[in-house]
Protein backbone atom coordinates (compact mmCIF):
# COMPACT_ATOMS: atom_id res chain seq x y z
CA UNK A 1 0.00 0.00 0.00
CA UNK A 2 1.45 3.34 -1.02
CA UNK A 3 2.08 5.80 1.71
CA UNK A 4 0.51 8.73 -0.11
CA UNK A 5 -2.90 7.04 -0.46
CA UNK A 6 -3.09 5.90 3.16
CA UNK A 7 -4.53 9.17 4.41
CA UNK A 8 -7.11 9.40 1.63
CA UNK A 9 -8.43 5.94 2.42
CA UNK A 10 -8.41 6.77 6.12
CA UNK A 11 -10.62 9.80 5.58
CA UNK A 12 -13.01 7.81 3.43
CA UNK A 13 -13.31 5.25 6.22
CA UNK A 14 -14.04 8.09 8.67
CA UNK A 15 -16.83 9.49 6.48
CA UNK A 16 -18.29 5.97 6.16
CA UNK A 17 -18.26 5.54 9.93
CA UNK A 18 -19.96 8.90 10.46
CA UNK A 19 -22.81 7.85 8.22
CA UNK A 20 -23.02 4.43 9.88
CA UNK A 21 -23.13 6.02 13.34
CA UNK A 22 -26.03 8.23 12.31
CA UNK A 23 -28.05 5.34 10.88
CA UNK A 24 -27.69 3.20 13.99
CA UNK A 25 -27.53 5.51 16.98
CA UNK A 26 -29.45 8.71 16.26
CA UNK A 27 -33.03 8.90 17.52
CA UNK A 28 -34.30 11.28 14.86
CA UNK A 29 -35.71 9.66 11.70
CA UNK A 30 -34.53 12.38 9.33
CA UNK A 31 -31.00 12.15 10.72
CA UNK A 32 -31.03 8.46 9.88
CA UNK A 33 -31.85 9.31 6.26
CA UNK A 34 -29.02 11.87 6.28
CA UNK A 35 -26.69 9.13 7.40
CA UNK A 36 -27.90 6.83 4.62
CA UNK A 37 -27.12 9.49 2.03
CA UNK A 38 -23.62 10.15 3.46
CA UNK A 39 -22.95 6.38 3.49
CA UNK A 40 -23.90 6.15 -0.19
CA UNK A 41 -21.68 9.07 -1.17
CA UNK A 42 -18.66 7.67 0.68
CA UNK A 43 -18.78 4.33 -1.14
CA UNK A 44 -19.05 6.13 -4.50
CA UNK A 45 -15.99 8.25 -3.66
CA UNK A 46 -14.04 5.10 -2.70
CA UNK A 47 -14.73 3.37 -6.02
CA UNK A 48 -13.89 6.39 -8.18
CA UNK A 49 -10.70 7.01 -6.19
CA UNK A 50 -9.53 3.43 -6.65
CA UNK A 51 -10.35 3.49 -10.35
CA UNK A 52 -8.53 6.75 -11.00
CA UNK A 53 -5.11 5.46 -10.06
CA UNK A 54 -4.69 3.39 -13.22
CA UNK A 55 -4.08 6.18 -15.67
CA UNK A 56 -4.08 9.91 -16.08
CA UNK A 57 -6.55 11.01 -18.77
CA UNK A 58 -10.33 11.41 -18.91
CA UNK A 59 -11.95 8.38 -20.60
CA UNK A 60 -13.00 10.17 -23.79
CA UNK A 61 -10.99 8.88 -26.73
CA UNK A 62 -10.33 11.89 -28.88
CA UNK A 63 -7.37 11.87 -31.28
CA UNK A 64 -4.22 10.52 -29.72
CA UNK A 65 -5.26 10.06 -26.11
CA UNK A 66 -3.75 7.02 -24.43
CA UNK A 67 -3.56 5.78 -20.86
CA UNK A 68 -7.06 6.65 -19.68
CA UNK A 69 -8.55 6.21 -16.25
CA UNK A 70 -10.60 3.03 -15.70
CA UNK A 71 -14.13 3.72 -17.07
CA UNK A 72 -15.89 0.71 -15.52
CA UNK A 73 -16.27 2.01 -11.92
CA UNK A 74 -17.61 5.30 -13.28
CA UNK A 75 -20.32 3.53 -15.26
CA UNK A 76 -21.36 1.48 -12.22
CA UNK A 77 -21.41 4.49 -9.91
CA UNK A 78 -23.80 6.38 -12.21
CA UNK A 79 -26.43 3.76 -11.51
CA UNK A 80 -25.57 3.72 -7.80
CA UNK A 81 -26.11 7.48 -7.37
CA UNK A 82 -29.55 7.48 -8.99
CA UNK A 83 -30.70 4.43 -7.03
CA UNK A 84 -29.41 6.05 -3.83
CA UNK A 85 -31.55 9.13 -4.30
CA UNK A 86 -34.55 6.93 -5.06
CA UNK A 87 -34.13 4.96 -1.81
CA UNK A 88 -33.68 8.17 0.19
CA UNK A 89 -36.88 9.59 -1.30
CA UNK A 90 -38.81 6.48 -0.33
CA UNK A 91 -37.42 6.58 3.22
CA UNK A 92 -38.41 10.26 3.49
CA UNK A 93 -41.94 9.46 2.30
CA UNK A 94 -42.25 6.83 5.03
CA UNK A 95 -40.98 9.18 7.74
CA UNK A 96 -43.27 12.00 6.57
CA UNK A 97 -46.25 9.64 6.79
CA UNK A 98 -45.15 8.62 10.28
CA UNK A 99 -45.02 12.28 11.24
CA UNK A 100 -48.56 12.86 9.98
CA UNK A 101 -49.82 9.88 11.96
CA UNK A 102 -48.01 10.32 15.27
CA UNK A 103 -46.76 13.92 15.30
CA UNK A 104 -43.06 13.37 16.00
CA UNK A 105 -39.85 12.22 14.36
CA UNK A 106 -38.31 10.67 17.47
CA UNK A 107 -38.27 6.87 17.39
CA UNK A 108 -38.64 6.44 21.16
CA UNK A 109 -41.80 8.52 21.26
CA UNK A 110 -43.23 6.77 18.21
CA UNK A 111 -42.65 3.43 19.91
CA UNK A 112 -44.32 4.67 23.07
CA UNK A 113 -47.34 5.95 21.15
CA UNK A 114 -47.74 2.72 19.22
CA UNK A 115 -47.59 0.69 22.43
CA UNK A 116 -50.08 3.01 24.12
CA UNK A 117 -52.51 2.63 21.26
CA UNK A 118 -52.27 -1.11 21.54
CA UNK B 1 -24.78 8.16 33.97
CA UNK B 2 -26.94 6.21 31.58
CA UNK B 3 -26.12 8.68 28.82
CA UNK B 4 -22.37 8.19 29.30
CA UNK B 5 -22.74 4.40 29.18
CA UNK B 6 -24.74 4.58 25.97
CA UNK B 7 -22.15 6.91 24.43
CA UNK B 8 -19.28 4.55 25.37
CA UNK B 9 -21.20 1.58 23.99
CA UNK B 10 -21.91 3.29 20.67
CA UNK B 11 -18.37 4.61 20.29
CA UNK B 12 -16.77 1.21 20.95
CA UNK B 13 -19.07 -0.60 18.52
CA UNK B 14 -18.20 1.96 15.83
CA UNK B 15 -14.51 1.39 16.61
CA UNK B 16 -14.94 -2.38 16.16
CA UNK B 17 -16.68 -1.76 12.83
CA UNK B 18 -13.77 0.53 11.87
CA UNK B 19 -11.23 -2.24 12.46
CA UNK B 20 -13.22 -4.68 10.35
CA UNK B 21 -13.60 -2.23 7.49
CA UNK B 22 -9.93 -1.24 7.65
CA UNK B 23 -8.89 -4.82 7.03
CA UNK B 24 -11.05 -4.84 3.91
CA UNK B 25 -9.85 -1.58 2.43
CA UNK B 26 -6.12 -1.59 3.19
CA UNK B 27 -5.52 -4.61 1.03
CA UNK B 28 -2.37 -5.36 -0.92
CA UNK B 29 -3.98 -6.50 -4.19
CA UNK B 30 -3.57 -4.02 -7.06
CA UNK B 31 -6.50 -2.81 -9.15
CA UNK B 32 -6.59 -4.93 -12.33
CA UNK B 33 -6.12 -3.13 -15.62
CA UNK B 34 -7.41 -5.68 -18.12
CA UNK B 35 -10.87 -4.12 -18.52
CA UNK B 36 -9.40 -0.71 -19.19
CA UNK B 37 -7.05 -2.13 -21.85
CA UNK B 38 -9.82 -4.03 -23.61
CA UNK B 39 -12.24 -1.08 -23.53
CA UNK B 40 -9.63 1.35 -24.80
CA UNK B 41 -8.64 -0.95 -27.64
CA UNK B 42 -11.93 -2.11 -29.07
CA UNK B 43 -14.88 -0.06 -27.90
CA UNK B 44 -14.95 2.42 -30.77
CA UNK B 45 -15.31 -0.39 -33.31
CA UNK B 46 -17.94 -2.27 -31.32
CA UNK B 47 -20.28 0.54 -30.38
CA UNK B 48 -19.08 3.64 -32.19
CA UNK B 49 -19.18 5.93 -29.16
CA UNK B 50 -16.09 7.92 -28.25
CA UNK B 51 -17.17 8.36 -24.63
CA UNK B 52 -16.03 5.12 -22.98
CA UNK B 53 -18.49 5.38 -20.10
CA UNK B 54 -21.41 5.59 -22.55
CA UNK B 55 -20.13 2.59 -24.46
CA UNK B 56 -20.02 0.61 -21.22
CA UNK B 57 -23.44 1.33 -19.80
CA UNK B 58 -25.23 1.27 -23.16
CA UNK B 59 -23.17 -1.26 -25.07
CA UNK B 60 -21.45 -3.86 -22.95
CA UNK B 61 -23.59 -3.69 -19.80
CA UNK B 62 -26.96 -2.51 -21.02
CA UNK B 63 -28.76 -5.06 -18.84
CA UNK B 64 -27.70 -3.10 -15.74
CA UNK B 65 -29.31 0.00 -17.22
CA UNK B 66 -32.56 -1.88 -17.77
CA UNK B 67 -32.51 -3.02 -14.14
CA UNK B 68 -31.89 0.52 -12.97
CA UNK B 69 -34.91 1.84 -14.87
CA UNK B 70 -37.04 -0.85 -13.25
CA UNK B 71 -35.78 0.18 -9.78
CA UNK B 72 -36.66 3.83 -10.51
CA UNK B 73 -40.16 2.80 -11.64
CA UNK B 74 -40.76 0.82 -8.46
CA UNK B 75 -39.37 3.55 -6.23
CA UNK B 76 -41.67 6.21 -7.67
CA UNK B 77 -44.61 3.79 -7.46
CA UNK B 78 -43.94 3.11 -3.78
CA UNK B 79 -43.51 6.78 -2.92
CA UNK B 80 -46.74 7.72 -4.70
CA UNK B 81 -48.59 4.95 -2.89
CA UNK B 82 -47.38 6.02 0.54
CA UNK B 83 -47.88 9.74 0.12
CA UNK B 84 -51.43 9.38 -1.13
CA UNK B 85 -52.79 7.70 1.98
CA UNK B 86 -54.96 10.51 3.28
CA UNK B 87 -55.36 10.97 7.00
CA UNK B 88 -58.07 13.27 8.38
CA UNK B 89 -58.32 16.84 7.06
CA UNK B 90 -55.25 17.18 4.88
CA UNK B 91 -55.10 20.22 2.62
CA UNK B 92 -54.68 19.37 -1.02
CA UNK B 93 -52.54 21.28 -3.51
CA UNK B 94 -51.46 24.05 -1.19
CA UNK B 95 -49.91 26.93 -3.06
CA UNK B 96 -47.91 28.78 -0.48
CA UNK B 97 -48.98 32.32 0.16
CA UNK B 98 -45.46 33.26 1.19
CA UNK B 99 -43.86 32.77 -2.21
CA UNK B 100 -42.52 36.10 -3.30
CA UNK B 101 -42.45 37.59 -6.77
CA UNK B 102 -38.67 37.30 -6.81
CA UNK B 103 -38.77 33.54 -6.43
CA UNK B 104 -41.48 33.14 -9.04
CA UNK B 105 -39.75 35.28 -11.65
CA UNK B 106 -36.23 33.93 -11.05
CA UNK B 107 -37.06 30.25 -11.06
CA UNK B 108 -39.76 30.53 -13.70
CA UNK B 109 -37.41 32.22 -16.11
CA UNK B 110 -34.53 29.86 -15.35
CA UNK B 111 -36.62 26.75 -15.87
CA UNK B 112 -36.60 26.60 -19.70
CA UNK B 113 -32.85 27.36 -19.80
CA UNK B 114 -32.10 24.39 -17.53
CA UNK B 115 -34.38 22.20 -19.66
CA UNK B 116 -32.50 23.16 -22.83
CA UNK B 117 -29.19 22.41 -21.10
CA UNK B 118 -30.52 19.02 -20.04
CA UNK B 119 -31.56 18.26 -23.61
CA UNK B 120 -28.06 19.19 -24.83
CA UNK B 121 -26.34 17.00 -22.25
CA UNK B 122 -28.63 14.11 -23.18
CA UNK B 123 -28.13 14.34 -26.95
CA UNK B 124 -24.33 14.69 -26.96
CA UNK B 125 -23.60 11.82 -24.64
CA UNK B 126 -21.52 9.89 -27.11
CA UNK B 127 -18.84 12.52 -27.85
CA UNK B 128 -18.56 14.55 -24.66
CA UNK B 129 -19.32 13.98 -20.97
CA UNK B 130 -23.03 13.38 -20.69
CA UNK B 131 -25.59 10.81 -21.65
CA UNK B 132 -28.88 9.38 -20.52
CA UNK B 133 -28.63 9.54 -16.73
CA UNK B 134 -26.89 12.89 -16.62
CA UNK B 135 -29.34 14.60 -18.98
CA UNK B 136 -32.25 13.00 -17.19
CA UNK B 137 -31.37 14.36 -13.76
CA UNK B 138 -30.75 17.84 -15.21
CA UNK B 139 -34.21 17.68 -16.84
CA UNK B 140 -35.67 16.73 -13.45
CA UNK B 141 -34.05 19.82 -11.93
CA UNK B 142 -35.58 21.90 -14.70
CA UNK B 143 -39.02 20.50 -13.89
CA UNK B 144 -38.49 21.49 -10.24
CA UNK B 145 -37.60 25.03 -11.33
CA UNK B 146 -40.76 25.25 -13.43
CA UNK B 147 -42.92 23.93 -10.61
CA UNK B 148 -41.66 26.55 -8.18
CA UNK B 149 -42.21 29.37 -10.62
CA UNK B 150 -45.69 28.83 -11.97
CA UNK B 151 -48.41 31.33 -11.38
CA UNK B 152 -51.71 30.21 -9.96
CA UNK B 153 -53.57 30.22 -13.25
CA UNK B 154 -50.99 28.92 -15.71
CA UNK B 155 -49.78 25.34 -15.60
CA UNK B 156 -47.63 23.92 -18.35
CA UNK B 157 -48.00 20.21 -19.18
CA UNK B 158 -44.51 19.49 -17.82
CA UNK B 159 -45.75 20.27 -14.31
CA UNK B 160 -48.83 18.08 -14.67
CA UNK B 161 -48.55 14.73 -12.86
CA UNK B 162 -50.70 12.87 -15.38
CA UNK B 163 -48.57 13.86 -18.35
CA UNK B 164 -45.35 12.81 -16.60
CA UNK B 165 -46.83 9.43 -15.71
CA UNK B 166 -47.79 8.78 -19.32
CA UNK B 167 -44.37 9.91 -20.59
CA UNK B 168 -42.59 7.62 -18.16
CA UNK B 169 -44.69 4.59 -19.13
CA UNK B 170 -44.26 5.27 -22.84
CA UNK B 171 -40.46 5.61 -22.69
CA UNK B 172 -40.11 2.53 -20.51
CA UNK B 173 -42.16 0.54 -23.01
CA UNK B 174 -39.95 1.80 -25.86
CA UNK B 175 -36.76 0.82 -23.97
CA UNK B 176 -38.03 -2.74 -23.45
CA UNK B 177 -39.14 -2.89 -27.09
CA UNK B 178 -35.73 -1.84 -28.39
CA UNK B 179 -34.12 -4.46 -26.13
CA UNK B 180 -36.34 -7.18 -27.55
CA UNK B 181 -35.76 -6.10 -31.16
CA UNK B 182 -32.26 -7.48 -30.91
CA UNK B 183 -33.70 -10.90 -30.17
CA UNK B 184 -35.90 -10.84 -33.28
CA UNK B 185 -33.17 -9.92 -35.76
CA UNK B 186 -30.62 -12.33 -34.24
CA UNK B 187 -28.02 -10.06 -32.63
CA UNK B 188 -28.84 -11.04 -29.05
CA UNK B 189 -30.72 -9.30 -26.24
CA UNK B 190 -30.00 -5.54 -26.32
CA UNK B 191 -27.74 -6.01 -29.31
CA UNK B 192 -26.87 -3.20 -31.66
CA UNK B 193 -29.42 -3.37 -34.48
CA UNK B 194 -28.03 -0.47 -36.47
CA UNK B 195 -25.69 -2.35 -38.87
CA UNK B 196 -28.69 -4.25 -40.25
CA UNK B 197 -30.50 -1.07 -41.32
CA UNK B 198 -27.28 0.26 -42.91
CA UNK B 199 -26.66 3.15 -40.53
CA UNK B 200 -23.68 3.63 -38.24
CA UNK B 201 -23.88 1.85 -34.88
CA UNK B 202 -23.65 5.12 -32.97
CA UNK B 203 -27.26 6.00 -33.81
CA UNK B 204 -28.51 3.18 -31.60
CA UNK B 205 -26.52 4.69 -28.73
CA UNK B 206 -28.06 8.12 -29.36
CA UNK B 207 -31.59 6.71 -29.45
CA UNK B 208 -31.07 4.80 -26.21
CA UNK B 209 -29.60 7.92 -24.59
CA UNK B 210 -32.70 9.95 -25.50
CA UNK B 211 -35.10 7.29 -24.21
CA UNK B 212 -33.25 6.78 -20.94
CA UNK B 213 -32.92 10.52 -20.39
CA UNK B 214 -36.64 11.10 -20.84
CA UNK B 215 -37.48 8.19 -18.54
CA UNK B 216 -35.16 9.24 -15.70
CA UNK B 217 -36.19 12.88 -16.04
CA UNK B 218 -39.91 12.22 -15.89
CA UNK B 219 -39.50 9.73 -13.01
CA UNK B 220 -37.53 12.06 -10.76
CA UNK B 221 -39.67 15.04 -11.79
CA UNK B 222 -42.82 13.17 -10.78
CA UNK B 223 -41.17 12.27 -7.46
CA UNK B 224 -40.42 15.93 -6.74
CA UNK B 225 -43.90 17.08 -7.72
CA UNK B 226 -45.50 14.53 -5.42
CA UNK B 227 -43.40 15.81 -2.53
CA UNK B 228 -44.26 19.42 -3.30
CA UNK B 229 -47.98 19.16 -3.78
CA UNK B 230 -48.80 16.03 -1.75
CA UNK B 231 -50.81 14.54 -4.55
CA UNK B 232 -50.39 13.70 -8.22
CA UNK B 233 -53.20 14.66 -10.52
CA UNK C 1 -5.72 18.34 -3.82
CA UNK C 2 -7.81 15.22 -3.22
CA UNK C 3 -6.61 14.98 0.38
CA UNK C 4 -7.59 18.62 1.01
CA UNK C 5 -11.08 18.04 -0.44
CA UNK C 6 -11.50 14.87 1.60
CA UNK C 7 -10.71 16.73 4.82
CA UNK C 8 -13.37 19.31 3.94
CA UNK C 9 -15.82 16.47 3.21
CA UNK C 10 -15.15 14.87 6.59
CA UNK C 11 -15.80 18.17 8.36
CA UNK C 12 -19.05 18.65 6.46
CA UNK C 13 -20.24 15.14 7.27
CA UNK C 14 -19.63 15.79 10.98
CA UNK C 15 -21.71 18.97 10.63
CA UNK C 16 -24.54 17.00 9.01
CA UNK C 17 -24.71 14.44 11.79
CA UNK C 18 -23.97 16.50 14.88
CA UNK C 19 -26.14 19.56 14.20
CA UNK C 20 -28.97 20.60 16.48
CA UNK C 21 -31.42 21.90 13.90
CA UNK C 22 -32.48 19.87 10.87
CA UNK C 23 -32.15 22.79 8.46
CA UNK C 24 -28.42 23.11 9.22
CA UNK C 25 -27.99 19.47 8.32
CA UNK C 26 -29.79 19.90 5.01
CA UNK C 27 -27.61 22.83 3.94
CA UNK C 28 -24.47 20.93 4.97
CA UNK C 29 -25.65 17.93 2.94
CA UNK C 30 -26.05 20.14 -0.11
CA UNK C 31 -22.52 21.52 0.38
CA UNK C 32 -21.29 17.92 0.77
CA UNK C 33 -22.73 17.07 -2.65
CA UNK C 34 -21.14 20.15 -4.20
CA UNK C 35 -17.63 19.45 -2.85
CA UNK C 36 -17.86 15.79 -3.80
CA UNK C 37 -18.84 16.81 -7.36
CA UNK C 38 -15.66 18.93 -7.45
CA UNK C 39 -13.70 15.93 -6.17
CA UNK C 40 -15.07 13.76 -8.97
CA UNK C 41 -13.95 16.33 -11.52
CA UNK C 42 -10.43 16.35 -10.06
CA UNK C 43 -10.35 12.53 -10.18
CA UNK C 44 -11.02 12.60 -13.97
CA UNK C 45 -14.68 11.46 -13.87
CA UNK C 46 -16.84 14.17 -15.52
CA UNK C 47 -19.94 12.02 -16.05
CA UNK C 48 -20.19 11.17 -12.36
CA UNK C 49 -19.55 14.84 -11.50
CA UNK C 50 -22.52 16.05 -13.59
CA UNK C 51 -24.80 13.42 -12.09
CA UNK C 52 -23.74 14.08 -8.49
CA UNK C 53 -24.09 17.86 -8.86
CA UNK C 54 -27.56 17.68 -10.43
CA UNK C 55 -28.81 15.04 -7.99
CA UNK C 56 -27.30 16.56 -4.86
CA UNK C 57 -28.29 20.14 -5.46
CA UNK C 58 -31.38 19.75 -7.58
CA UNK C 59 -33.39 16.76 -6.45
CA UNK C 60 -32.07 15.54 -3.10
CA UNK C 61 -31.92 18.87 -1.25
CA UNK C 62 -35.36 19.85 -2.51
CA UNK C 63 -36.89 16.56 -1.34
CA UNK C 64 -35.39 16.96 2.14
CA UNK C 65 -36.67 20.53 2.42
CA UNK C 66 -40.17 19.55 1.41
CA UNK C 67 -40.19 16.77 3.99
CA UNK C 68 -39.56 19.04 6.95
CA UNK C 69 -41.86 21.76 5.60
CA UNK C 70 -44.67 22.32 8.05
CA UNK C 71 -43.14 20.33 10.89
CA UNK C 72 -42.11 22.44 13.85
CA UNK C 73 -39.08 20.45 14.88
CA UNK C 74 -35.71 21.36 16.10
CA UNK C 75 -33.39 18.45 16.71
CA UNK C 76 -32.96 18.43 20.44
CA UNK C 77 -31.42 15.20 21.56
CA UNK C 78 -33.16 15.07 24.91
Amino acid sequence: MNHDTFFELLFIILIFLTGLWAVIFDPNLVKKVFGLSVLNSSVVILFILEGSRLGENTPILEDGIKNVVDPLPQALMLTAIVIGVCVSAFALALSKHLYHTTGTFNIHEIRRKVHDDN
Amino acid sequence: MNKIWSFIWSFSSVLIAALLIAFLIFDQAPWPSSSRDYTEASSVQDTGAINLVSSIYLGYRAYDTLGETIVLLLGVLGTLGILQIKSNNEPTRQIQKRRTEFLKVASGKLGPIVLVFGLYVMLFGHVSPGGGFQGGVVIASGIVFLAMGTREAVYSPLVNGGFLKKLESLTFFLIVLSALLGLIVNVGFFGNIAPLVNIKPVYFIVMLNVLIGLKVGSSLGLLCLVFLWDEAT
Amino acid sequence: MTLFLLIILFTLSLTVILSKKLITGIIALSAFSLISALLFYVLRAPDVAITEAAVGAGVSTVIYLWTIKGTKEDDSHE
